[in-house]
């Protein structure tokens, strides 16, 4: 291979392979160094780690910024909130917010009413008291509206156990949010505008409670 | 919280409820057996909204029932560790409160005073699961949680 190859040109795709001097195949597994000598320009060194082949100048900042976030999205998993752990184990759920919830069981009871005929059906506690709380906790005038508001924060990476956990507790304020679900607080800065435009969006939402201070 | 779920049971059916009613029959059976129970994994079942399946029925050696898989989707209520819920004190005593969400036994240590029937927002901090029951245990000593309203002052 010529050391100095004046017409040696640069692939643009991955480089894991490009030829070098011998001395860089001989070097260890972690980084090749390839040294370049273009027409006039002074010598320019490429370090290249074995992971990722980028051909560009920043080269050198881009490895090591690779290895860092490679690092950081280690120690997030690390430490998931149980929100999260738990979505795995109900792959096939579809997480409901209450006032949703309510809705459905609304309707299951009013066909009760019509289905009463059968007198052996008698509907148990859990779901008097699934209704109960449901509407209890049902704060909003039209939660289509608020279950598409809430979706757009699905993009930002809020998955849909927290989206519920937000719509349920009706927050104030973004400070709420991030200390009812901390496992939002490492996303706070790109989360933290969508989430403020969500929040103004669903407040007029909200059912006005005569009892609430 | 609330989950919309599909899950599949197998059903045994005594020869006596086939013929023209065999699947109205086997609907109802469902209901009975499922709707109140709760299981670790899930939670409590709350409400059957559907059928989405019934599989074929294959009759047992021996005894002539048959098996019928059938899917179903349903409401259930599971609380997870971590979540924030807005409960109603049920029963005070001094080493803490009794409070209920839906269908959900939830027990707070705590030593402010408390009366029953005030709404409180607290955060789960544990779940313990048993094959049908899950008892919770939680707190209201975080940012943003504690007592809603105070039956006294209403």
């Amino acid at each position: 291979m010529e050391k100095n190859g004046k017409g040696f040109s640069m692939p643009k795709s991955s480089l894991k392979s490009t030829p070098s001097k011998d001395d860089s195949s001989q070097k260890s597994k972690e980084g090749r160094k390839v040294q370049f000598n273009n027409g006039g320009s002074p010598e320019e060194r490429f370090d290249y780690s074995k992971s990722n082949g980028k051909s560009s100048s920043s080269a050198d900042k881009g490895g090591r910024g690779n290895t860092a976030n490679v690092k950081a999205s280690k120690s997030k998993e690390k430490e998931p909130l149980e929100l999260r752990l738990n979505q795995e184990l109900l792959k096939n759920a579809k997480c409901l917010m209450d006032c949703e919830a309510a809705e459905i069981i609304q309707g299951i009871q009013d066909q009760m009413t019509l289905l009463s005929q059968d007198a052996t059906i008698k509907l148990p506690v859990s779901f008097h008291k699934g209704l109960q709380y449901s509407q209890a906790n049902a704060r909003y005038t039209n939660t289509h509206s608020v279950r598409r508001v809430l979706d757009t924060l699905k993009k930002h990476g809020v998955v849909e156990g927290e989206i519920s956990v937000i719509a349920n507790a009706c927050p104030e304020s973004t400070e709420e949010v991030f200390a009812l679900v901390p496992s939002l607080k490492s996303k706070k800065s790109i989360l933290q505008e969508p989430l403020e435009v969500a929040l103004m969006v669903i407040k007029p939402l909200r059912k006005v409670d005569s009892t609430s201070v | 919280m609330f989950f919309h779920i599909v899950l599949e049971r197998n059903m045994q059916l005594h020869p006596r409820y086939f013929g023209r009613n065999l699947r109205d029959n086997l609907v109802s059976k469902l209901m009975k057996d499922v709707e109140g129970t709760c299981s670790g994994k899930h939670g409590f079942v709350v409400a059957i909204t559907g059928i989405e399946n019934v599989g074929k029925g294959l009759i047992r050696d021996g005894t002539g029932f048959v098996t019928f898989p059938v899917k179903y989707q349903c409401v259930v209520f599971r609380p997870f560790k971590g979540e924030i819920l807005e409960a109603v004190v049920t029963m005070v005593n001094k080493m803490g409160f009794f409070a209920e969400a839906g269908p959900v036994q939830i027990f707070v240590s705590n030593h402010v005073k408390i009366q029953k029937d005030s709404e409180v927002r607290l955060k789960i901090i544990g779940t313990r699961v048993d094959a049908t029951e899950i008892f919770c245990i939680g707190t209201i000593k975080d940012d943003f949680l504690g007592v809603i309203n105070d039956p006294t002052t209403t």
